[in-house]
């Protein structure tokens, strides 16, 4: 009889589980990226803040770094290198003036997000990444993964910040 | 030692009757408006609305981040934003980042500096009447800004009427 009610217990806890994953991935068909085999991390969007930034030039953006609660806490405790389960996500939309607030202020000063260009993820996994310094990368544009060879780019560029484990972005309080 | 509790007591006691003595700001007719001079508990884990950022004099980078009932309330598009949403704005001045710019090969980097103040929209209908419902808060250093600065929140959030005095959207 306590065997069953532990099963039963179990079941119950599984399609709990599974019903929760469902519902904050919100899709199952979506694809991964070719090289790293990351997909949109579910719920990504809740996530708590790392820090902004503005990327002038081609790119013309303006970005949010978020983290998962991982990230957040090895970033607030000041632990590198990142743990693995670690996910950083950059989000990025183009560089727009804010007419709006332009004429609240009384001047053109005042520059927001415009639509979105794409999102990033760095994702830690010390084994499955061990060529790419513990660290998968991943590009979505319209929720489709980057076909493009932009991937390939990521570790290179990161490479120079080695000392704070690959990553770029501090912790902004 | 146990005279110096006595005294603390004696603080907490009084300080409690001060506040129940205290006429409510927002309800005294001819009061000036009240501002918010707390800074609410825990902010910087509330969940993130977008990114700005101001240049010329200002010059800042900017996080905008709301607590629960804010952050729903623009996600779901409802407005006015319900009682007990809080919007706060944090600021950090707009600087060029060496590291980030040697990477790329050109400046094109802007990351925040040091914080340079945090601002606070807390809504309460009732408290708030005067100023369209909303509390304004800043704080640089932890300090509240000054009577006569904080004078100028609400005449220039006045302007976003149609977005119930907000101007941050939400960045999807």
């Amino acid at each position: 009889m306590k065997r069953i009610a532990y099963l039963l217990l179990a079941l119950v806890a599984l399609t709990g589980a599974l019903v929760y994953m469902a519902h904050a991935s919100g899709r199952s068909d979506e694809e991964a990226d070719p090289i790293f085999g990351i997909k949109i991390p579910p719920g990504y969007r809740d996530w708590k803040l790392i820090s902004v930034a503005h990327e002038e030039g081609n790119l013309n953006d303006l970005r949010a770094l978020l983290g998962n609660d991982t990230a957040i806490k090895a970033y607030r405790d000041g632990k590198l290198p990142f743990p693995d389960g670690t996910i950083i996500a950059r989000l990025a939309w183009s560089y727009v003036p804010s007419e709006e607030n332009n004429k609240a202020f009384g001047r053109a000063q005042s520059f927001v997000a415009g639509p979105v260009t794409n999102v990033q993820f760095m994702v830690k996994d010390s084994k499955k990444y061990a060529a790419t310094g513990g660290w998968g990368f991943a590009q979505f544009k319209d929720g489709k993964p980057d076909a493009t060879a932009a991937p390939k780019t990521c570790f290179p560029c990161h490479e120079p910040a080695k000392a704070r484990d690959f990553v770029f972005t501090q912790y902004a309080p | 030692m146990r005279r110096f509790t006595f005294f603390l007591t004696a603080v907490a006691t009084m300080a409690g009757l001060v506040i129940l003595i205290a006429p409510d700001p927002g309800r005294a007719d001819g009061q000036p408006a009240p501002f918010v001079t707390e800074i609410p508990h825990g902010y910087r884990d509330w969940r993130w609305i977008s990114s700005a950022h101001e240049a010329g004099k200002l010059n800042s980078l900017g996080a905008v981040l709301g607590n629960d009932i804010a952050f729903n309330a623009w996600r779901d598009g409802k407005l006015p934003f319900p009682d007990g949403s809080i919007i706060a704005a944090l600021h950090y001045s707009n600087v060029p980042s060496d590291e980030n710019n040697k990477v790329f090969g050109q400046a094109q980097s802007f990351v925040p500096g040091p914080p340079t103040n945090v601002q606070f929209m807390v809504k309460d209908s009732i408290k708030y009447a005067a100023t369209g419902g909303w509390g304004f808060g800043h704080f640089a250093d932890g300090k509240p800004g000054d009577a006569a600065f904080m004078k100028s929140c609400f005449p220039c959030h006045e302007k976003t009427k149609g977005s119930d005095l907000v101007f941050t959207r939400y960045a999807p």
